[in-house]
């Protein structure tokens, strides 16, 4: 019964947290006033708020959270580790060293031209963790990924911290991306990263099925007739493509990436190709949800999104934890 | 087994007795020295375990001893001397009152996360554990950015006893919610992880709120850092290592059998749940007492236990090497710190992070060889 709910339940979250945050904040629109603006424009105060600042807001926030829910849902397939998330292969901090210079070298000002130096920043620290996780026997491994992405991201958050604590004007301008949120993006955020995320998407569920494969273990999965180094290195290609695109546009936004698979994996049966799609709505109610919750807590001022979403998503965790005993 | 587990480990050895190897009836068999002062009290001493010991003293006096010397200004190793001995002259200010205050702190907050890495290291059986898995690190900078956001607690004397305040709370509650009919590993280290990200949320939401001086002075603290500290911190954290010490006498017999899995080691008679506790408790009060002193400086910790174990080849991660492995790590790494890119001071704690990660990375191509 649950399961044959839990596709339409996600789909109204989504459509739910998507009218809301077009609905509430610190000036509250009604919602005929919502659907005007939408469909006629219009010149008045509730109609520049909802199209100038909210729409764009929402936009990102559906896409971030269910490119996050995605690559989450590929990274803890691929590395075969319930603890995996985005941020464990050292994207997160590569993005963020990716803005850091930005900033430190003038190169770039405000959210909108972080984009594709947040951008590099993850890319290049994918490849770097799985070039190095490759290397040797056994190729890239999941305790290989796992511990590879935690080096590099320590070595580049010292790095990153070198730089902000010489340069207070660098700080000043990367507490507010560091901390993840969905404000202060411009209208055309999403369109920029939208290839991104299409590629990522097509690579990731391109491999729904060698990725049930590759929960039996690889010698199973090899025996099944899938390519398994093929299978590992288009999913986690495909979930950096994802994160990167989301961190760029929001900032490292923690536990979307860890928290949705785990619910996702719960609500359905039949795999990887129920499973990452319902990710992908669960992360996108997820991110949205958060972020409208964030404007209402501590009116006017706004708590972001990704401190909401990681306040939520832990008390959520650790009953996971304790509810299915052993994880190792 | 009584006899068994009398035997000490190898490096927790009363100064007097490897001063005197033979002389209590010592005999020796093969690269262990057998002491037996009273009858049912026997210790193995590890002659490597003793060399590598002395040797990380040494190597820590000399670090000491450049550090005093080296900096803005450089001093000879004389006019330290005579300035030290004198309390006075035309260098008192830059010796007496700034660095080696400074340098004294170092090491102690070397000793303790190292120590404190061993002991988390051992009870979690996991070479990449350490006190920031189970919390110490991000309660204490949450309770530090509380206390300064809610401005309950102003005094900069007291700051230290917040912290530790944090790291204890978070730790325990790290403990309880991970405590479900016994401690298992995986879980503690999961729940650890959760809290973390939890509590850095709300470091996060800090750092966005309050002006930029005051975000600086919070991100300086978060990194971990030596600089304008000393006496008034090297004090209370000397007292706290002196108390742990008989603890860690006890420590060093209860850990050797947790190196095996917890079904052996209970079938060995030993309480498993209690032991860990205790060592836990342990390894949490001197991070956290360490953090509340210089900041949550990583991979010390993480780092000292391993490269301890390495040089004296023994099975056990040892207590007493990882504490002076830890000491000598944070002063060559504060000294580095100090001068690289003078006047520029960067954060020790950034620098340990980017020579940690190199590390990991090591372990991890050891890793791929070994399998």
């Amino acid at each position: 019964m649950i399961r044959r709910l839990a596709w339409p339940a996600a789909v109204l979250a989504v459509a739910c947290a998507g009218v809301l945050s077009l609905a509430v904040g610190t000036r509250a629109v009604p919602l005929s006033a919502v659907m005007d603006a939408l469909l006629h424009g219009g010149g008045s105060p509730d109609a520049l708020v909802v199209r100038s600042l909210r729409v764009p807001r929402t936009e990102i926030g559906l896409t971030a959270g269910a490119a996050l829910g995605v690559a989450g849902a590929a990274l803890q397939a691929v590395t075969r580790n319930p603890l995996a998330d985005p941020g464990i292969l050292g994207l997160s901090q590569g993005a963020a060293a990716g803005v850091v210079v930005a900033i430190g070298l003038g190169l770039a000002h405000g959210f909108s031209g972080y984009v594709w130096y947040a951008f590099a920043g993850a890319v290049l620290a994918a490849c770097l963790v799985y070039g190095i996780a490759a290397r040797g026997r056994g190729g890239a491994s999941p305790v290989k990924l796992a511990l590879a992405g935690t080096a590099l991201s320590a070595m580049t958050a010292g790095g990153t911290t070198v730089v902000l604590t010489s340069s207070s004007a660098t700080l000043d301008q990367f507490r507010f991306w560091q901390v993840g949120a969905l404000s202060g993006r411009d209208a055309g955020t999403v369109v920029r990263i939208l290839p991104f995320l299409v590629v990522g998407a097509v690579l990731v569920l391109g491999c729904a099925r060698g990725l049930d494969a590759l929960a039996l273990g690889d010698e199973t999965a090899r025996a099944l007739g899938h390519r398994v180094s093929w299978v590992r290195g288009a999913a986690a290609l495909g979930a950096a493509l994802l994160t990167a695109a989301a961190v760029a546009a929001a900032g490292p936004i923690a536990f979307v990436g860890l928290a949705v698979p785990h619910l996702a994996r719960r609500l359905v049966s039949g795999g990887h190709r129920a499973v990452l799609p319902l990710s992908a709505l669960l992360g996108a109610a997820l991110l949205v949800g958060a972020d409208v919750v964030g404007r209402v807590v501590r009116a006017p001022a706004e708590v972001p999104a990704g401190v909401m979403t990681a306040l939520v998503g832990v008390p959520v965790l650790v009953v996971l934890v304790r509810r299915r005993g052993a994880v190792s | 087994m009584r006899g068994a587990r009398r035997a000490a480990a190898p490096t927790e050895v009363p100064r007097e007795a490897v001063s005197r190897p033979r002389a209590g009836g010592g005999r020796s068999r093969g690269g262990t020295i057998i002491l037996r002062p009273r009858p049912r009290l026997s210790v193995l001493i590890d002659r490597r375990s003793v060399l590598v010991a002395l040797l990380l003293l040494a190597l820590l006096l000399v670090g000491m001893a450049a550090s005093a010397c080296l900096g803005q200004t450089y001093l000879s190793p004389t006019e330290v001397w005579r300035t030290l001995r004198t309390g006075s002259g035309p260098y008192d200010l830059v010796v007496n009152e700034l660095r080696v205050p400074r340098i004294v702190l170092g090491a102690l907050v070397g000793a303790a996360f190292g120590l404190s890495g061993a002991l988390v290291q051992t009870v979690t059986r996991n070479p990449l554990a350490s006190p920031d898995v189970i919390g110490v690190g991000h309660g204490a900078a949450a309770a530090t950015v509380l206390a300064l956001a809610t401005g309950v607690v102003s005094s900069p004397g007291a700051m230290p006893l917040v912290s530790v305040g944090g790291g204890l709370v978070a730790a325990a509650l790290v403990h309880v919610l991970a405590w479900r009919r016994g401690m298992q590993t995986g879980r503690f280290v999961l729940v650890g992880v959760g809290i973390g990200v939890a509590l850095s949320a709300v470091v996060q939401l800090y750092l966005t709120d309050s002006e930029l001086e005051a975000a600086e002075q919070v991100k300086l603290w978060l990194t971990g850092s030596l600089n304008g500290r000393g006496w008034q911190q090297a004090g209370p954290l000397g007292v706290v290592l002196l108390v742990c010490l008989p603890a860690l006498a006890w420590a060093s017999r209860a850990a050797r059998p947790l190196g095996f899995d917890a079904d052996t080691a209970a079938a060995l008679g030993v309480r498993v749940d209690r032991v860990r506790l205790g060592l836990t408790l342990l390894g949490v009060v001197l991070a956290a007492t360490a953090t509340g002193a210089a900041g949550p400086i990583g991979f010390v910790a993480l780092t000292s236990p391993q490269l301890a174990r390495r040089l004296t080849r023994t099975p056990q991660l040892p207590l007493l090497c990882s504490a002076l492995t830890g000491a000598v790590v944070l002063v060559a790494a504060d000294l580095t710190a100090r001068t690289l890119l003078p006047p520029l001071e960067i954060p020790v704690g950034a620098l340990t992070s980017l020579v940690g990660g190199p590390y990991l990375l090591w372990l991890l191509g050891r890793r791929a060889t070994a399998r």
